[in-house]
């Protein structure tokens, strides 16, 4: 909390945003979140690369306000683009925990909502939903960049009916 | 010129013990098994004398019935047209084998996974621990037959 300041209040409970959230002002903050998607660029299979080139100007996802970041402090959405084996998944809960909130996660492909073409392997994870707030699944196998942009917008409309997991209303 | 049938003499000529079900394929193609207490230095000979100066490939194969792990080297050449495969049997229960990091630096990483995978130790072996499975799985041997993780340990009940 750093040091106390003469006649300045301080709360540690989150009252005041817990109010926030039920009024119509959470709607307008909404509005500026879902506009300012940007996604961590950490691919980690084939769906990787689909998930490269719809960064890629040729898609425009700008016009989205979806925005390619290097570094999980400035990303707001994690796309887990791929199987996860049981070795990586410490690194990418570690990655999880570095990006701050709000924040929210899409599986794209079918390697990482069922494991697809892995599915009963020894070494990679089953289930992500159940580790991560999981908002969006996107199938394919891999899902075109057009879907990837579809899953985005669903996403989108999700944080504006305040039906998106990551976040409590 | 060497080829196949000169390293396969050569060899025999060296160990005159050690190779059996030798097979020559083409010129450039020989397939021989190779006794345990051998292969370090078959590989050093052929390193040294033959200018096999490649080890592609070192795999374990898993034969349940014959109660049998197998480690298969693939050992090629920059200098003439050759690849040599030797394999060594070993027993199901006890496998142990000579690592040959001290010959061919780049099988470090092939017996680390044949290692975690098969459960084949390397007696020698710099730095003996799993490549690419965690910790938790080392003694699970999963790609031996009998694994029983799957699919029972594995996912969950999609089916």
């Amino acid at each position: 909390m750093g040091e106390m300041i003469e006649n300045v209040n301080f709360t540690t409970s989150s009252a005041i945003s817990d109010f926030l959230k039920k009024t119509p002002a959470q709607d307008i903050i909404n509005w500026g979140r879902k506009n300012s998607l940007w996604f961590l660029t950490q691919p980690m299979g084939c769906c990787g690369v689909e998930m490269i080139s719809t960064g890629c100007s040729h898609y425009d996802t700008d016009r989205f306000g979806i925005i390619p970041r290097d570094s999980p402090r400035q990303a707001d959405v994690i796309v887990i683009s791929g199987y996860v084996t049981k070795k990586y998944l410490p690194a990418l809960k570690l990655v999880w925990d570095q990006m701050p909130a709000p924040k929210w996660i899409i599986c794209m492909g079918d390697c990482s909502i069922s494991g697809g073409p892995f599915y009963e392997s020894y070494s990679t994870v089953q289930n992500i939903d159940e580790i991560f707030p999981v908002d969006v699944f996107i199938p394919g196998c891999p899902p075109r960049p057009e879907a990837l942009i579809q899953g985005f917008i669903e996403l989108q409309k999700k944080i504006m009916a305040k039906k998106d997991i990551g976040t409590d209303y | 010129m060497i080829d196949a049938d000169y390293i396969l003499s050569s060899l025999t000529k060296t160990f005159p013990n050690d190779f059996s079900e030798s097979k020559i394929e083409s010129d450039t193609k020989l397939t021989s098994y190779v006794e345990k207490d051998a292969i370090f230095n078959v590989c050093k000979h052929m390193l040294d004398n033959l200018e096999c100066n490649h080890l592609s490939c070192e795999c374990g194969v898993d034969y349940p019935d014959r109660n049998e792990l197998e480690v298969v080297y693939h050992i090629a050449s920059y200098e003439h047209p050759v690849v040599i495969t030797l394999k060594v049997k070993l027993p199901r229960d006890d496998p142990e084998i000579e690592s040959i990091v001290s010959v061919y630096w780049n099988a470090n990483w092939y017996e680390r996974e044949t290692y975690e995978l098969y459960g084949i130790m390397y007696k020698n072996h710099p730095d003996l621990k799993p490549l690419l499975l965690i910790d938790e799985m080392l003694g699970d041997w999963p790609l031996r037959k009998d694994y029983d993780g799957y699919p029972n340990k594995t996912s969950k009940n999609l089916v």
